[in-house]
């Protein structure tokens, strides 16, 4: 039998993870608790931050007289067949009114002359936002740079050799707006460090309540055991929630995504410890389950708040920053946007991961510590 | 090996458990042999349960010393050869028959072929054979009763606790209990069994009568009788509440 430290026996360990893998998959309604769950939110949210992902309005001021007249053809040429675009006309002294009134979700804005672009070799446009809904604004960037690059080196009213350049300007937001990109990789993280917390502390204080933990500690099973076996069935589920979280994100959502695929595991797993023993702590303060989601509120709530996923944690009143800054989500959250977005490596990231480590490791002492009580 | 100078498994010399001013344990000496039933009777709060946990191990004694095995207690080296049947039917309700004892098999290092045979066995004695696969959540009362017994014995303890372990089931069935643990004592299992049911106590081999968590008397129940000259368990047992006297104030 394999052993190491003091005695501790890896076959009672996965003894005591079959059992839980077991449990689990016999309770179907937390199984789809636990892979349907996120796969709703995430689409909700995805509805809900880029709703008219599925159709956008750009407005544009074609520049006067028959220049114009070309200018709006090739345009409308140019966007022919683009799915989901509609583009529309706006008068040049109607731009602020015509944002305002929410008909169109942005407006390019033509110079009125172009006789001089022939001459600078530069075609400056302008693109104002109507901003408040951050998919549509993004998109509409893309589709200006698009419609630009196309106008450069298409014959015609423009010379061929020109550069264009957009300047966006936003009514409302800006672009540093939250979007499924920026918010799916600490999502990956809230799912799984969530249900884990809420499974694990509900699972042990069933262990509790239905006397079984008393067999456990009477039987040669040690405390060290005890936690691995939760910590390894528990993670499990947390791993393949993630791989679905993932797959459904970069699969179906289209976010985009650079990063480092064990490392993103990595950071999981990490998180995942701590909340396993996070839970089996917490399951010491609660008599039933009622008082299991009590924690909610106040262990997982102000994470989930205050972790970055709504608000940047820069941008926090100064007391809640410090409080963001001893939160684990909020390292977890830092650590995937990083590798998702930004393609850290661990050279990047190894701060973030340090601190979730390091709070595992305060949360495995702290489970232990109240296992103490159960056997002297 | 230690036990070769007291053979009894269980000795439990003068020993007292305070939880802060409250004594739950006052004193209390005992020695169980091996292959008997010994009885644990007394009212709620009498200190049944107390003992059973210092003698299982969980919680270590205010005052004097308790060996199990020879092992002065606690001591993590007995645990393989103890089984433990709780008051509540500690299951796994979304487990089958045959996977909770697998599980709790699996604590004391059974597995493969061991395990098949011991949980044949063990689903033979307490006649749970047919619902092997039934999920613990489908049983009736006292197949739980049952299934809980069959997870204490699992892996053929020498020592076996039973804390209240017929609370709440029939008539019958309390007396196939009775029928099972007689058949254990026949091949050589030490029992300790806390009991509200004067009944019951008589088919201990002897019965330690617990009240304000003080022994008042250890004996064979006809010993029991003789003493205080009394045909029936509850006069016997107020007579020597009675005679502890003393007692009643002093646990109050």
């Amino acid at each position: 039998m394999p052993a190491f430290g003091y005695g501790l026996s890896m076959r009672r360990v996965a003894n005591l993870t079959m059992r839980i893998i077991r449990q689990f998959t016999r309770d179907r309604r937390t199984i789809a608790l636990l892979f349907l769950a996120p796969i709703v939110i995430l689409t909700i949210l995805n509805f809900v931050l880029n709703n008219s992902a599925n159709q956008v309005t750009l407005g544009f001021v074609a520049p006067d007289g028959a220049t114009g007249q070309v200018v709006t053809q090739e345009l409308r040429a140019a966007v022919q067949g683009q799915q989901g675009l509609v583009l529309t006309t706006v008068v040049r002294d109607s731009v602020d009114a015509t944002l305002r009134s929410g008909n169109v979700d942005g407006i390019l804005i033509f110079p009125t002359d172009l006789s001089g672009v022939a001459a600078t070799g530069t075609l400056r446009l302008t693109l104002d936002l109507e901003g408040s809904n951050p998919g549509a604004a993004k998109q509409l960037i893309s589709i200006s740079n698009l419609l630009a690059h196309a106008l450069s080196t298409t014959p015609g009213a423009a010379p061929t050799a020109i550069t264009t350049s957009i300047s966006a300007n936003y009514l409302y937001g800006g672009p540093q707006f939250t979007q499924t990109d920026a918010l799916a990789p600490m999502l990956v993280g809230v799912f799984s460090f969530f249900f884990v917390f809420l499974l694990t502390s509900v699972a042990f204080l069933r262990e509790r309540s239905q006397g079984t933990i008393e067999r456990l500690m009477v039987s040669p099973l040690r405390r060290s055991e005890l936690v691995l076996g939760y910590v390894c069935g528990f993670t499990i589920f947390a791993l393949l929630q993630s791989i679905e979280v993932l797959v459904f994100v970069i699969g179906v959502l289209q976010v985009h995504y650079h990063g480092n695929i064990a490392l993103l595991f990595l950071v999981t797993l990490a998180l995942t410890i701590g909340g396993v023993n996070l839970g089996i702590f917490a399951s010491a303060f609660a008599r039933n389950e009622l008082q299991v989601i009590q924690f909610i509120p106040l262990l997982l709530v102000p994470q989930i708040l205050l972790g970055g996923l709504f608000f940047a944690v820069k941008s926090l009143p100064i007391v809640l920053h410090q409080l963001a800054y001893i939160m684990p989500l909020t390292y977890a959250n830092f650590a995937l946007q990083d590798i998702m977005l930004k393609g850290y490596g661990l050279g990047q990231i190894w701060p973030d991961l340090l601190f979730l480590v390091g709070f595992a490791v305060l949360m495995i002492a702290l489970s232990a510590y109240s296992l103490r009580g159960e056997r002297i | 090996m230690p036990e070769l100078t007291n053979p009894d498994p269980i000795v439990v010399d003068h020993v007292g458990k305070s939880f802060g001013n409250v004594n739950a344990l006052d004193d209390v000496s005992l020695t169980v042999a091996s292959g008997e039933t010994f009885g644990l009777v007394g009212p709620n709060g009498s200190g049944k349960t107390t003992l059973i946990r210092l003698l299982l191990g969980l919680g270590r004694p205010t005052r004097g010393e308790i060996r199990v095995l020879g092992h002065v207690m606690p001591d993590r080296a007995v645990a393989g050869q103890i089984g433990y049947m709780t008051q509540a039917n500690a299951l796994y309700a979304e487990l089958s028959v045959r996977e909770n004892l697998a599980f709790f098999g699996g604590l004391y290092g059974l597995h493969g072929r061991r395990l098949a045979a011991r949980t044949a066995t063990t689903l033979a004695l307490v006649d749970l054979a047919d619902r092997a696969n039934s999920p613990a959540s489908t049983l009736s009362g006292g197949m739980r009763q049952r299934l809980s017994l069959a997870c204490a014995l699992i892996h053929e303890p020498r020592l076996l606790f039973l804390d209240e372990p017929t609370v709440g089931i029939d008539p019958e069935l309390r007396h196939t209990f009775w029928d099972y643990f007689a058949n254990l004592n026949a091949a050589g299992v030490t029992i300790i069994v806390s009991t509200h049911y004067l009944d019951e106590a008589a088919r201990c081999h002897r019965l330690g009568l617990l009240r304000f968590g003080r022994l008042l008397a250890a004996d064979t129940p006809d010993s029991l009788r003789a003493i205080s000259g009394e045909s029936d368990f509850e006069r016997a047992f107020l007579y020597f509440a009675l005679r502890a006297g003393g007692a009643v104030a002093k646990g109050a």
